[in-house]
């Protein structure tokens, strides 16, 4: 990303070399770091307590210092809290999520790749209409589609079950376009060409020769897929109705509003002692699968962000 | 060669992705069309008649303007600070995009995989004047509770922090891409010609970044209308503080699974699925998703 202004080191000398703007050359640069390292200092700061808050106790909870009552043995009282709300429901959500994103993220690469890869490099009537709805509904929010998805699976009496969420997540229109770039712009026409003169059908050279070579635009779809299937909220809550039925985000929002923290009389009777910090541990293993792939693949997702902006 | 075979495979190569199209985009669109104009069945249904019924009902419905209305002061309240923020910072990691930019670079990212309601969660530690660390400031405007910060007045601002820290990381990677994109010697031109730093951010850069900052604006434009977790779950712990009506989306699903108005849901549906649809296609025509005029 940074190759090209890395190889630009002429700026800095023009720069110094103009006498008299030496010294505002300088501030400039002060305030520079000054704001980056600021901004970077607040969203650690807001991360870092938000976290180190699942280590606490609720009664430390009243000190506003974000290090108070810090201990391993928290986070395995929050444990025991979260597991025991509905008898456990925290970990059958935790299943369902799997299913559904783990589901759709499989049907979104089935669907997507070979897509991409048709829209591509295959001359078909229709093609530009194809790469046209996929954008439009790339850059429209899904969830003004949530209601009429409702209507539709209410209709074939399917509320309630997890496929229709695992088809409905499978369609994933940013990863067809992400594996439309991909082929156009990595995969040289002569090497087509040359498989065609060998004879090889159309298919074969989709499987053996532009998909050995794409397996970082798999996982690159297949990630972004998941993360939008992980963090959705609104297609499983009006899709999965029933308790048991739904997925970790909508597990989530239950946790909140059944907390004694947030419905006090209704949390009365609860076993479990759910507050601020249990909360907090809740919605950080919600989010630990997609965080450990942050830090591992921060590389290839910011390229696989651009992907998604305008073309070059 | 076989060129004659060419669209056969490429109707087999994009089948699945065309039938889950279908059943996940065409046809809930189209049947929710098709639904708006079926007479309604559900509770309490009042005025409206004809074809058109369930859009009159849902335009009359009072909730329908404040629902509009408060996604406009969102994205008053938003977009403006978060498109400074944004291209600001990218444009100032652009200036040295060294070992310091990319760790900003990195850190902005992380809240994208707290997306949705992980992001609320930490929202309400953050503002719950009982349990946040930067309590002070609340208690400086003499709040002491939740329901006390949260006031419908205060939402847009609310809203406008977590969507700002949720999305800053993504969309620098974005613009940073398009910044990227200016041919070095332009830069090196405006360098040799004496511009400052300053003067190639403002006068170089940002106008040849203006069609990244367009798409930037209008998708978040479009992102602002179908807003519904954070509204929803906020109007849950402040005990309906915030009307559980307050978006367009949640108004919507309050037709559908609180009055069983299928088509006053399915009315109001089509209603954001235009809006959305519109400011798409203008996002389309206006930058180069298509790839117009490549070889």
């Amino acid at each position: 990303m940074s190759a090209s202004a890395d190889a630009f080191p002429g700026g800095e000398t023009a720069r110094a070399a103009t006498r008299g703007s030496r010294r505002r050359v300088k501030l400039g640069a002060v305030g520079r770091v000054s704001t980056l390292c600021a901004v970077a200092a607040i969203f650690l700061f807001l991360l870092i307590t938000f976290i180190l808050a699942a280590f606490r106790t609720r009664q430390s909870m009243t000190s506003a210092n974000p290090l108070s009552g810090l201990s391993l043995a928290n986070l395995n009282y929050d444990w025991t809290q979260i597991r025991g709300f509905d008898s456990g429901l925290f970990t059958t959500w935790y299943r369902n999520s799997l299913i559904v994103c783990g589901g759709g993220t499989v049907l979104s690469l089935l669907s997507g790749i070979p897509a991409g890869y048709a829209l591509a490099k295959l001359k078909f009537p229709f093609r530009r209409t194809v790469l046209l709805v996929t954008i439009l509904t790339m850059v429209t929010p899904n969830t003004v589609l949530v209601i009429p998805l409702f209507l539709e699976v209410e209709k074939i009496h399917a509320l309630g079950q997890l496929w229709p969420v695992a088809v409905i997540f499978g369609f994933f229109p940013f990863g067809t376009y992400m594996a439309y770039i991909h082929f156009e712009t990595a995969l040289p026409k002569e090497l087509i060409e040359a498989a065609r003169v060998d004879g090889l059908s159309e298919l074969g050279i989709f499987t053996r020769v532009a998909l050995p070579v794409s397996k970082q635009a798999v996982a690159i779809v297949g990630f972004f897929s998941f993360l939008a299937s992980w963090t959705n909220y609104f297609l499983p809550l009006v899709l999965l109705p029933i308790g048991n039925q739904q997925t970790l985000t909508v597990g989530l929002q239950q946790l909140i509003t059944g907390s004694q923290l947030y419905d006090p009389s209704g949390a009365a009777g609860s076993p479990v002692q759910l507050y601020m910090p249990q909360l907090i541990f809740a919605a950080v293993l919600q989010t630990a699968p997609l965080l450990v792939i942050f830090v591992i693949a921060q590389r290839f997702l910011a390229r696989g962000a651009t992907v998604g902006a305008v073309k070059q | 060669m076989n060129r004659g075979r060419e669209p056969l495979s490429a109707y087999l190569l994009t089948s699945p992705y065309l039938i889950l199209l279908a059943v996940a985009g065409l046809i809930p669109a189209g049947y929710a069309v098709v639904e708006s104009f079926e007479p309604s069945s559900g509770l309490g249904i009042v005025g409206g008649h004809g074809l058109f019924a369930n859009y009159q009902r849902v335009f009359t419905d009072y909730r329908f303007d404040s629902a509009f209305l408060h996604v406009g002061e969102v994205l008053i309240v938003w977009l403006p600070i978060f498109i400074v923020i944004v291209v600001g910072l990218a444009l100032l990691m652009h200036q040295r995009p060294g070992r310091l930019s990319r760790s900003v670079q990195f850190i902005l990212y992380l809240p994208g995989a707290l997306a949705g309601i992980a992001n609320f969660v930490l929202w309400l530690f953050i503002l719950d004047p009982t349990v946040s660390p930067i309590r002070f400031l609340a208690h400086g405007f003499g709040e002491t509770s939740l329901d006390q910060v949260a006031q419908p007045s205060h939402l847009p601002i609310i809203l406008a922090a977590m969507l700002i820290f949720l999305g800053t990381g993504t969309w620098i990677v974005i613009v940073f891409g398009g910044l990227n994109n200016i041919p070095d010697e332009v830069l090196e031109a405006a360098t040799i010609d004496g511009a400052s730093s300053w003067q190639i951010a403002m006068k170089v850069k940002l106008p040849l970044i203006r069609p990244w900052i367009g798409y930037l604006t209008l998708v978040n434009i479009a992102y602002g209308f179908q807003l519904f977790l954070e509204p929803s779950v906020m109007s849950q712990v402040t005990h309906g503080v915030i009307s559980p009506t307050w978006s367009p989306n949640e108004l919507s699903y309050t037709y559908a699974y609180s009055q069983l108005d299928t088509g006053g849901a399915a009315a109001l549906s089509v209603v954001l699925l235009a809006v959305t649809m519109v400011i798409g296609v203008v996002v389309i025509s206006r930058s180069k998703l298509l790839g117009e005029g490549r070889s």
